[in-house]
């Protein structure tokens, strides 16, 4: 669906869900530089500090990170070597690159299995059985009174404890919470990685990578050069 | 021989075209999953730790953001104009000017490429205008970027006192004196060459430009002051102020109020039309809360974003081979192979950089020092080459990486930014290669270059085995 959205006219819901990826990407990264800047202004000009700060700020990374890993995806940001792509025909490329397709693919698979079976416990739910594929689901131990070491919950307290700990008090800020990146941004990386993959049968795409960090920076440094 | 399969299998998964971090994630999940007991649930909790428990990379996505703000801020150049009135009179004066700015970019960024894109997209438009070939500016800028990682503070060095656990303090200081060598080197090599080919120089400008000019990028330096006062303290005066991560966050906070209220080249205040003049702060007072919701933020925080997912994905999954590495005692058995061979120093030394410059090619600088460093660093130990020192060659090994074919990071930056074949950059940074060579035999066998300055500054260093 998005697939012919993003190359022939943008739909709304594309240009929506785009909005809200890069709207997250910026907030989560400005909200990790405000906490440590807060910290250290209370530390130095009032000697005291937040005390979960840290633990939170550690926290948003992951959440930037796993979060961007899909929409880097969707728009082929992630660095590659090309050099061998680039001396090939643009068959051979074809092939070369549906095979490294298929390799993200399983990638993305064995990612979100991990990422469910780790989450799962946490969340008072169960873990899928199998080493490689879901088999079926065990009867994984509830371990959903783990909490982060001092990150408060803002609200829901009530409703958290009596949904997922039996009713009993919740301290700080239960572990599932943080954790549902995990499997949340796994899903989202096996859906952008397929979109790409069926990008590049369609022939939409030549590949899945770039070749480096400055791609985008560069083709505007070229255009200013032309100019002159 | 397992392990032989499972690096054959990363580099050919890599030269197909498959993303540097899935490569090395699918291949250390293969492998985790055939030989070892380790469950897909602890490698997805490896990936989320990557980021959630290693507090010294965090300072990555800050410094990032600091030198993103930098470069939209209109930085870049003002420094040119500071450096072009303290050296632009000299023969070759506008190419060593180049070098000279490099190098105070350096300063603010922790990244090669953005160091070439900022600098070099006015240089060599610039050098070329006062009639320079175009192949000399492009080698020149492309040599000159490569200081980017080298001068702190750095990201690749962030990344290998993290794999190692050493002090990014200690690694920054240690990148200063070789940093400024380099630079040195290559004004050198320019100033010889401009003489004898008889290059253009420009006019002194006077005493008059220089302070004008130091007053304009007063607040963009100011920068490496914060970091590396805040990082330090004031000798004899007060001890550290921040931790490294510390120091990046309130640097890009520094940076994003230059940039939005000082320079005012983005945010609320920019000027209206193209070469106009900024408002000023009084017309509009909102400003001051409008700027952090600014597009314009917005779009940097953005863009900081996103390179900081790329990085890290990689940095994330090098961390899940490490594991793998590490597990299967690689680096005892590789330390174990050597010894019994009996290589001395200068021999281990000599390898690590042929494997850094081959690994070069190929990787991404952070995501090659993630793997390599733990492999060789317990080998370091046993013959007693210093850690620090260990981390400056593999800087400096990573910095040639990027300018030999055919993978070279600078490379292909400069090739873009000047609008040049890839082929005609290789050549024309050759000569300037070839200083980077000498001066990487000299970092390699004179440690006392890297571990004078974090010996004099932070004392002597403990090694714990």
């Amino acid at each position: 669906m998005q697939v012919s959205a993003s190359h022939h006219s943008k739909s709304t819901l594309y240009r929506v869900v785009n909005e809200i990826e890069e709207t997250a990407i910026a907030v989560i990264l400005g909200l990790m530089v405000l906490v440590t800047f807060i910290n250290v202004v209370l530390r130095y000009g009032f000697a005291d500090s937040l005390i979960w700060g840290q633990e939170l700020t550690l926290i948003l990374f992951a959440w930037l990170v796993i979060l961007g890993i899909s929409y880097a995806f969707k728009i082929t940001a992630h660095l590659g070597v090309d050099a061998i792509l680039n001396i090939l025909s643009p068959g051979g490329r074809r092939v070369l690159s549906l095979i490294a397709a298929a390799c993200c693919v399983a990638y993305a698979a064995l990612l979100l299995k991990g990422a469910w079976d780790y989450w799962a416990p946490f969340a008072g739910l169960d873990a899928t059985t199998g080493r490689w594929f879901p088999t079926g689901f065990a009867d994984s131990r509830d371990q959903a009174w783990y909490e982060t070491e001092q990150v408060p919950i803002p609200f829901a307290k009530e409703w958290l404890e009596a949904n997922f700990n039996f009713g009993e008090e919740y301290e700080k800020l239960p572990r599932f919470i943080p954790y549902f990146i995990l499997p949340f941004g796994s899903a989202l990386i096996l859906l952008r990685v397929v979109q790409a993959t069926i990008r590049v049968v369609k022939g939409h795409q030549e590949s899945l990578i770039v070749s480096h960090e400055a791609e985008d920076a560069v083709e505007e440094a070229a255009a200013k050069n032309a100019e002159d | 021989m397992d392990v032989v399969l499972l690096f054959a299998m990363i580099v050919g998964l890599l030269l197909i075209g498959v993303p540097i971090a899935v490569s090395l994630g699918l291949s250390s999940i293969i492998f985790l999953l055939v030989l070892s007991d380790t469950s897909l649930a602890s490698i997805a909790q490896s990936l989320y730790q990557a980021m959630a428990g290693h507090y010294t990379l965090l300072a990555i996505p800050f410094f990032i953001l600091a030198s993103s703000f930098m470069s939209t801020g209109g930085v870049a150049k003002r420094i040119i104009r500071f450096s072009i009135a303290c050296v632009g009179h000299l023969r070759g004066g506008l190419a060593i000017a180049g070098v000279f700015a490099c190098m105070l970019f350096a300063a603010l960024s922790g990244s090669s490429p953005a160091t070439v894109v900022a600098i070099g997209t006015i240089v060599i438009a610039a050098m070329r205008q006062v009639g320079y070939t175009k192949d000399f500016a492009a080698g020149v800028i492309c040599n000159a970027g490569t200081l980017g990682i080298l001068i702190p503070p750095s990201i690749v060095m962030v990344v290998y006192a993290s794999a190692v656990e050493v002090s990014v303090g200690r690694m920054f200081l240690a990148g200063v004196f070789p940093g400024l060598l380099a630079g040195l080197l290559l004004m050198v090599t320019i100033y010889v060459m401009a003489t004898i080919k008889n290059m253009p120089k420009g006019d002194w400008a006077g005493w008059g430009e220089i302070w004008s000019s130091f007053k304009d990028a007063f607040w963009g330096l100011m920068l490496i002051v914060i970091i590396m006062v805040g990082i330090y303290g004031v000798p004899g005066v007060t001890g550290a102020i921040f931790t490294p991560t510390e120091a990046a966050a309130v640097a890009s906070v520094y940076a994003f109020f230059v940039a939005c209220f000082v320079y005012r080249d983005m945010g609320p205040l920019r000027p209206r039309e193209e070469g106009g003049r900024p408002l000023p702060l009084l017309s509009r007072p909102h400003a001051v809360l409008t700027a952090f919701v600014h597009r314009d933020t917005k779009h940097t925080l953005f863009e900081a974003g996103k390179l900081t997912v790329t990085l890290m994905f990689i940095i994330a999954n090098a961390l899940i081979l490490k594991h793998v590495l590490t597990d299967e005692q690689i680096p005892q058995q590789i330390a174990g192979a050597m010894l019994d061979a009996g290589f001395g120093k200068i021999m281990f030394l000599i390898i690590v950089n042929i494997i850094l410059l081959i690994g070069g090619q190929f990787m991404e600088p952070s995501g090659l020092l993630v793997i390599v460093a733990p492999l060789v660093f317990p080998i370091a130990i046993e013959l007693g080459v210093d850690p620090i020192h260990l981390g400056i060659i593999m800087v400096v090994n990573m910095e040639i990486g990027m300018i030999t074919p055919p993978v070279g990071l600078n490379l292909f930056v400069t090739s873009g930014v000047a609008g040049m074949p890839m082929m005609r950059v290789v050549k024309a940074a050759l000569p300037f290669l070839a200083v980077l060579f000498v001066f990487l035999i000299l970092v390699t066998y004179v440690p006392f270059i890297s571990t004078y300055l974090p010996t004099a500054v932070m004392g002597p260093e403990i090694i714990t085995k």
